[in-house]
């Protein structure tokens, strides 16, 4: 059932260059615990796998470098979460997205930038790191372009990126020390959980005055991770108390939301469920950067 | 590296490749076709059908070796990436004739049933007490929480490792045949 042929390359300009002389006909494999599943149920076709692993010696790594923090495409979830840089609070967010991620197995080959780039809903690191605004940079042999990550999906598994082109990098500036998140999402169980709902939340607090809140679900409506953008203005500038909490959540984000019915849970549960989560995450977020 | 950059000419889908890697200490060299997964490669080529494919998609952990010092599911990684790679079955978990540690906790606890998923199982404890040999009890839930078991033995898997901690820590880490219960 498994017929294709692989490309080993020297480093990330062979791939490209590959990825140019192959057109469409290649595919960039990462961790493969997506696509491999997907070719095995028949919903991808490719002649060619175009093997990333050997490029990990320079796409894999976690720093804070200059006022950015930068994550290269092929590190693996284990490595983010076991990174320095996540023992910090204000990372904590990332740190719930990489524990709850999958299953031991599947954190060790799964990789940040295919998470980004697959552009599901059920991308916990892709959700995380849209609150912390990032950005995603594409490598092609004719340059570098940097998209900020809310722009960088179109539909379900279609992002702007282009067959040539390769993830290398996801990044976005180093927050400050009175900022943290939080990644939450619910699962009948715990292992393999994917999520009915799955929200990140990233807030800089002054005083429990919001001086910047981003929310992010796996879907808003449309089929990927999106940012609820009318809920975080209905909390910029105003204080986290319980009572603008419950405006936000039961005023504002039943009114920018819509979501699916399907086999899994009812699209009202899944409103309601992001009502709960999101409350319990604003609040867990207040606790985190208060220190507690 | 004479597979770098090979196929920029061809579309041979049944080209062989020369891989080179060390299973259970042993430095094998295996040809094996680009398409092919280690799964395939350690059950069909190499004989160590401790390996045991479940769902071949990577939800079951039935499949899982440590390679590197990675626990990885062998149905979701090409055969190709195991070259010039460290791998562990559960065939060179102990030495021949011995029992290691967490095979002998998981007898003790009567945690066998039909078995299936104790090569993924077993695979899974060792990495986990490699890292931590002292894990609380929330630890291994949430590591195993991937190895599905459909005799539903998880909470003697749990007590298992417990064990299996407490006979490596009082430095007993191989057992014989004789010391183990039958």
């Amino acid at each position: 059932m498994f017929r294709f042929d692989v490309y080993i390359p020297r480093d990330l300009r062979d791939a490209l260059e590959a990825l140019r002389i192959y057109g469409e006909e290649m595919l960039p494999i990462g961790g493969g615990t997506d696509l491999l599943v997907l070719y095995r149920q028949g919903l991808v076709k490719f002649k060619t796998l175009l093997d990333l692993w050997p490029l990990r010696s320079n796409l894999s790594y976690v720093k804070l470098e200059g006022g950015l923090v930068r994550l290269g495409a092929l590190t693996t979830v284990e490595e983010l979460e076991s990174s320095e840089l996540l023992k910090d609070k204000r990372f904590a967010g990332l740190k719930d997205a990489c524990r709850t991620f999958a299953t031991t197995f599947i954190r060790s080959l799964a990789t940040v930038g295919g998470n980004v780039g697959v552009a599901h809903p059920l991308s916990d690191i892709a959700i995380t790191l849209l609150t912390y605004d990032a950005s995603v940079r594409l490598r092609s042999l004719d340059g570098e372009r940097v998209i900020p990550l809310k722009n960088f999906y179109l539909d379900k598994r279609k992002t702007v990126k282009k067959p040539e082109e390769l993830i290398t990098e996801v990044f976005f500036s180093e927050p400050p020390n009175n900022a943290s998140s939080v990644f939450a999402k619910l699962d009948r169980r715990v292992g393999h959980g994917m999520g009915y709902v799955a929200v990140g939340v990233y807030a800089e607090l002054d005083n429990r005055l919001v001086k910047e809140v981003r929310i992010a679900f796996d879907s808003i409506g449309r089929p990927f991770p999106e940012r609820a953008l009318r809920t975080e203005d209905s909390l910029r500038g105003k204080e986290l108390s319980e009572d603008n909490i419950n405006r936000a959540i039961y005023e504002v984000l039943p009114k920018e939301m819509s979501r699916i019915n399907d086999y899994r849970a009812s699209a009202e549960y899944r409103i309601y469920l992001s009502q709960v989560l999101l409350k319990r995450a604003l609040l867990e977020v207040g606790r985190r950067i208060g220190g507690e | 590296m004479s597979k770098v950059g090979v196929s920029h000419a061809s579309w041979d889908t049944y080209r062989d490749i020369e891989i080179s890697f060390k299973v259970n200490g042993k430095e094998v060299k295996v040809k094996v076709k680009p398409y092919e997964r280690l799964i395939d490669v350690l059950r069909n080529k190499l004989g160590l059908v401790s390996v045991k494919g479940g769902c071949g998609r990577g939800e079951c952990g039935a499949c899982v070796v440590i390679m590197n010092g990675k626990l990885i599911p062998t149905c979701l990684t090409l055969a190709v990436r195991a070259d010039g790679s460290e791998v562990l079955t559960l065939e060179g978990i102990a030495p021949e004739g011995k029992l290691h540690a967490i095979q002998k906790a998981l007898l003790d606890t009567y945690a066998m049933q039909c078995g299936f998923c104790f090569p993924g199982v077993i695979m899974t404890s060792k990495y986990l007490l490699d890292k931590n040999p002292n894990p609380s009890e929330d630890e291994i839930k949430e590591v195993l929480d991937g190895n599905l078991c459909r005799c539903g033995s998880y909470l003697r898997f749990v007590k298992a490792v417990k064990l299996a901690s407490k006979y490596i820590n009082e430095g007993k880490i191989f057992f014989d045949e004789s010391e183990v219960m039958r």
